[in-house]
């Protein structure tokens, strides 16, 4: 298992509580957890996309991107291909993990709220 | 042998000594199968992300990269650049719910997603396959680099069966004796051994090459693109009755006097059977009307190919057992992110210089042949390499002399090593953890399972050897001009149709059935190995030139099909089957909930420990 705590799988009348130590886990506070996780990854993973498939599409249909120097023998396509996609990806991914980090912390205050609030007296445990 | 090769062996061998030494090391802390998988789930995130990248980056990575940006130009770079955006799709949708699910292997991921002892099993079929397609072009590097770098056999052996031979046995020894924790340590010391290399050969090409990126680009495109081709002498004299002119009377015209001689020296001894290495001018697959220039696209790819060659390097990487892994190793989902924005900065920097390497090479190579000052154990064409593999060992020679060429032969080891290593630990944990401590045993004790954990190290370590040894009996060799690249790539292909649907759809779509993602494994990985079976029987040439088995041969990169139809097939299947594990919210949580990183996290257990320790967090 992930965690080094014990995993206490607790079931309710309104559903299933997971616990580990003081913190845990209902269906209503994962939710949120997961749809702001999915918020963030695909809105990142539709520039990532929408960046990484124009290239081909450019080297494909647009001349100037790909039979015309722009400084010395680089053409567009292999400046971006060669360089400037490494700076996008970095900057990408750092950005991605500074939001997702910040999302974490927001969530896990927001979640042990909910769960807080939407935690019930279990009916039976495993 | 001379003094160079030599001091390429002796550094060849500081480096096994030293992969061999740390397995010895570690061996005492590998105590349980968690230690022998997963080096006790507490890499830290530095170490995490340079054993990633020594996972990573393969002999493909650090003798095919340059290699095809030499042979190929622009189409060459898209492997580099390709490589290292597949882990923007691992940080964004795998890298930290892989992490929190647990487990060990990707097969115990697909089990618990869906509860099914099926799935477990067609993934374990599915990570052999996609494992041994990576191990190919491993095993094939180690025996090309040996009979370039040492030239002599041992035991009655071929160069290139004693290569593969010996970095199969070491590697099997140190995976074997160390289990994970011995192949993390020798992917962190083995990536950075390899990247300072790249590092040496490029500021050597910067200072000893006076090198110049924009200018010597635009040197490098002033003439048109040259590929190297092996006809025989029949073929160059055969005369067209059209034109009434013959092969060899357009190679006069645009090689040289010097590389002119082997071949009239070929056409003079009257054996039509005789072959021998000309220059052609490279013809443009992507934009047929124009001529072909090394800064521009066409080399190897058509319009499709260009497509879904981008699609299979950015979303293979995801679909890599032995890379998804060593996510598993990571303290925290967090660490997991944090640990792929570090690898794509290391691999990302490797992978810039690479092209660098393989431009100069196109250069610095030729001016030293035509000085007359180019090594000696490789052959050339006008100029130019027969075979492009050899041109990371051939540049450093010529840059650095004995001692970089000794540092890029151990750094084109330490890549086999360090990638191999990693294969097996994930082909071990796939029969060892998945199918005999699942299925055949499940009682076993700890030491009765990490004796079929070292037994499967050993069964694949033959496997491996084997391949590597039936290679170039199946003819590849001679079908593909930068096989290490392309075979690296079916591997891509097969993860990104086999695994990569499986996994986003696992854990981004709730209503996934077992069915449903089942499907998805069979279209998308059958789907792969169809295309590569059809491509790799069309390029040994047994489907001819028109009708449908060429069509479907001719496709190099199958994602672009492979990848949607698996994604459709298991949307379409979940759907009308409609079957949810009966504990769904439960596993839900385990990939998506927080609590157990919240109390780490208020315990401060979310921090790395040390490699050199033992047991289980």
């Amino acid at each position: 298992m992930a965690s080094s705590a014990e995993e206490k799988v607790i079931r309710t009348r309104s559903g299933i509580q997971v616990q580990h130590g003081n913190h845990i886990d209902t269906i209503e506070s994962v939710d949120l957890v997961f749809r702001a996780q999915r918020k963030l990854s695909f809105s990142f993973a539709a520039v990532f996309f929408i960046v990484t498939l124009s290239i081909p599409v450019m080297t494909v249909w647009w001349e100037p991107w790909y039979g015309v120097p722009i400084w010395g023998g680089f053409t567009a396509n292999y400046l971006v291909v060669s360089l400037l996609y490494y700076v996008f990806l970095w900057g990408l991914s750092f950005t991605y993990i500074k939001k997702a980090d910040a999302l974490d912390e927001r969530l896990s205050h927001m979640a042990d709220e909910i769960a807080a609030e939407t935690a019930v007296e279990p009916i039976g445990g495993e | 042998m001379g003094d160079l090769n030599v001091i390429a062996i002796v550094m060849v061998i500081i480096v096994t000594t030293f992969t061999v030494g740390m397995a010895i090391l570690v061996r005492r802390f590998t105590r349980t199968t968690a230690d022998f998988y997963l080096a006790g789930r507490k890499v830290g995130t530095f170490a995490n992300a340079s054993a990633i990248s020594g996972d990573y980056l393969s002999a493909a990575s650090f003798l095919g990269v340059a290699a095809a940006v030499y042979a190929s130009g622009l189409d060459g770079v898209w492997f580099a650049a390709g490589f290292a955006g597949g882990f923007i799709v691992v940080v964004l949708f795998i890298a930290s719910a892989l992490r929190r699910f647990g487990e060990y292997t990707i097969a115990d991921f697909a089990y618990g997603r869906f509860r099914s002892d099926r799935i477990r099993l067609v993934t374990v079929f599915m990570v052999l396959l996609t494992s041994l397609f990576y191990m190919a072009p491993q095993m094939y590097g180690a025996g090309t680099t040996w009979t370039v770098l040492v030239g002599a056999g041992i035991f009655g052996l071929s160069p290139y069966n004693t290569g593969v031979l010996i970095v199969a046995g070491i590697i099997m020894f140190y995976v074997f004796v160390g289990g994970m924790k011995a192949t993390t340590l020798n992917q962190i010391f083995q990536f950075w051994w390899l990247w300072t290399a790249m590092f040496l050969v490029c500021v050597l090409v910067f200072v000893a090459g006076n090198f110049n990126y924009p200018r010597d680009l635009a040197e490098v495109t002033a003439e048109e693109h040259l590929d190297v081709r092996t006809v025989s002498v029949a073929q160059l004299t055969e005369v067209d009755p059209e034109t009434g002119q013959a092969l060899i009377d357009e190679v006069r015209e645009y090689m040289s006097e010097r590389g002119l001689e082997p071949v009239e020296a070929a056409i003079e001894t009257g054996d039509p059977g005789a072959t021998v290495g000309i220059t052609v001018p490279s013809t443009n697959r992507l934009h047929t009307l124009r001529d072909m220039w090394f800064n521009e696209p066409g080399h190897r790819y058509n319009a499709l190919d260009q497509f879904s060659m981008v699609l299979a390097l950015v979303l293979g990487t995801a679909g890599l057992p032995h890379i998804l892994n060593r996510y598993y190793t990571n303290p925290s989902g967090q660490a997991a992110r944090r640990s792929t924005f570090w690898v794509l900065v290391f691999i990302g920097t490797f992978y810039i210089l690479a092209p660098i390497a393989g431009l100069a090479g196109r250069l610095l190579i030729d001016d030293a042949w035509r000085a007359g000052a180019a090594p000696d154990n490789v052959n050339y064409v006008d100029g130019l390499l027969a075979r492009s593999d050899t041109l990371m060992p051939t540049l450093a020679q010529i840059l650095g002399g004995e001692w970089l060429m000794g540092a890029v032969a151990a750094g084109a080891f330490a890549a086999m090593f360090s990638t191999t290593g990693g294969l097996l630990i994930a082909s071990a944990s796939a029969v060892g953890h998945d199918v005999y401590e699942k299925y055949i045993n499940p009682d076993a004790p700890e030491i009765k399972r990490v004796i079929m954990a070292k037994a499967s190290v050993l069964f694949f370590s033959l496997v491996a050897l084997g391949i590597g040894l039936g290679i170039p009996a199946a003819g590849l060799d001679r079908a593909y001009p930068a096989l290490i690249a392309m075979m690296v790539t079916w591997a891509f292909s097969l993860g990104a149709g086999a695994f990569v649907p499986m996994l986003l759809t696992g854990i981004w779509w709730r209503q996934t059935t077992e069915r449903g993602a089942i499907a998805g494994m069979i279209v998308g990985g059958g789907g792969s190995l169809f295309f590569i079976f059809m491509n790799v029987m069309n390029q040994l040439g047994h489907f001819g030139d028109e009708g449908l088995l060429p069509l479907l041969g001719s496709l190099t990169f199958p994602t672009v099909f492979t990848f949607p139809a698996a994604v459709l097939t298991i949307v379409i299947v979940s759907k009308i089957d409609g079957q949810l594990p009966k504990n769904v919210d439960e596993i839900w949580m385990r990939i998506h909930g927080t609590a157990s990183e919240r109390h780490d996290k208020e315990l401060g257990l979310d921090k790395s420990g040390g490699v050199f320790s033992s047991g289980q967090k």
